[in-house]
């Protein structure tokens, strides 16, 4: 029978449930970017 | 009984008219069109050759290479830069965002004209051209292919576009009660259209799927038809902030005053869509990368090449359209613009000329044939533009000329 590891991020696909949680915030902060006041032009 | 004289009157003055708009207008002598008449001219006599000779008297094409420069640049890559007619249609029709209604007539004639010239470039490739009705008439369908598809969608989209642009013709034809009517029926031809686009995109990916052993592994994943359909929401809308770009210094007599004033708002809205676009992209494209564990794949050329692609090409213009719509400057967003152009085109050709049976020990070159021919579809398309553009009120409102 196959060993398998519930702590290894690749066999339980942790690393993409990461990437999608990363996704999610990163989206949210990109839209809060968008709707922040304007801040002054950079020189 | 009185129809008939007021028909032959209408049926007249419309020949009268028609004879007027098509003769050329000066000026003659612009550096357009000095550089692209040579071009239209030897491309032409490139295609008597191909089609009385075969595709092997001008093409770099092979049994190994069938599918070349043509269909790579012209079709592939091209449908992606046309992505702008249906995101900006369903951002103005269903959408109802009012502030890009004044480009969407102009979107929607690039759109029309791109699929027209650059799908209808698929005719240049096929070794019998006149085969090409088949999948419309029912000789041989072929329901199980991709191929099928996309022909149809083709069609359907291109009849699509043209009622959805029709009003305007209707409108400079002088037809205002067919173009009443050509309104009303508009808001389905936009939803079919985008129902119909959103599908080829992803279909044209969903041709690649059949070559998973011919692609080098970085760029193949079963999931290339959400990433073509993604990409080709964000290089729309690159192409449609430089084609205004470019409208809005050459074609300015041909602008309505009130969208020349709004012109650097729209495409500081634009570039918002297009980030997000590229960070949707983006996400999808590293979720690939992890989930193929392809990190081991980066320390050799194609590692490198893959690299330049998706930081240089896709992580930096989504920045930079970003930062430029945060801080409305315009500048940044055309660089941003430019650079995410050039990295649909590396992405298209990547994945269906230069990865393409990456380990073959002989490699395929577009002859320079098969670039003249390209450069003149895409000059005959530019042409086409500015005559419907300057005749017809694409870009200026009803009644003023």
């Amino acid at each position: 029978m196959e060993s398998y590891y519930y702590v290894n991020i690749f066999e339980t696909k942790g690393l993409e449930y990461l990437l999608l949680m990363a996704f999610l915030v990163l989206l949210v902060l990109l839209f809060r970017y968008f709707k922040a006041p304007d801040s002054p032009k950079p020189k | 009984m009185r129809e008939k004289p007021k028909l032959s009157r209408e049926f007249a003055r419309f020949i009268k008219f028609m004879i007027s708009e098509i003769k050329p207008r000066p000026p003659y002598f612009t550096p357009f069109n000095m550089i692209t008449i040579p071009i239209i001219l030897l491309g032409m006599v490139i295609l008597v050759f191909r089609f009385s000779k075969g595709l092997g008297a001008v093409t770099n094409l092979s049994q190994e290479f069938p599918w070349g420069f043509w269909i790579g640049f012209d079709v592939i890559t091209g449908v992606a830069l046309a992505g702008g007619a249906y995101v900006i249609t369903f951002i103005v029709y269903v959408m109802r965002v009012e502030k890009y209604h004044p480009i969407a007539n102009v979107v929607v004639l690039n759109g029309f004209l791109a699929y027209v010239f650059y799908a209808g470039a698929l005719i240049l490739d096929l070794g019998r051209p006149w085969n090409i009705i088949n999948p419309i008439i029912g000789n041989s369908f072929g329901f199980n292919s991709v191929m099928f598809l996309v022909a149809w969608h083709f069609l359907m989209y291109m009849a699509a576009e043209f009622i959805e642009f029709s009003p305007v013709v209707a409108e400079w034809l002088g037809w205002e009660k067919v173009k009443k009517w050509l309104s009303a029926i508009t808001l389905g031809a936009v939803i079919f259209g985008i129902t119909l686009s959103s599908l080829h995109q992803s279909g044209l990916g969903a041709l690649f799927l059949m070559a998973k052993a011919k692609i080098h592994p970085l760029w193949y994943s079963e999931f290339i038809p959400i990433l073509f359909f993604a990409s080709s929401i964000f290089a729309g809308l690159a192409m449609v902030i430089m084609e205004g770009t470019i409208s809005h210094r050459v074609l300015k007599d041909h602008i309505d005053p009130d969208h020349h004033a709004s012109h650097d708002e729209i495409i500081t809205g634009l570039a918002k869509y297009a980030a997000v676009a590229v960070f949707v992209y983006y996400f999808f494209k590293l979720l690939t990368f992890l989930h193929n564990k392809q990190w081991t794949m980066l320390d050799d050329f194609w590692g490198f090449w893959y690299i330049l692609e998706v930081v240089g090409f896709v992580l930096i213009p989504g920045c930079l359209f970003a930062f430029g719509a945060k801080y409305k400057n315009v500048n940044i967003i055309r660089v941003g613009s430019i650079l995410a152009i050039v990295g649909i085109i590396l992405n298209r050709l990547n994945m269906s000329i230069i990865a393409f049976k990456w380990d073959a020990p002989v490699k395929y070159y577009p002859s320079w044939q098969e670039i003249v021919v390209t450069l003149m579809i895409i000059s005959i398309e530019i042409w086409a533009f500015r005559w419907v553009v300057s005749r017809m009120p694409v870009m200026r409102k009803i009644g003023r000329k």
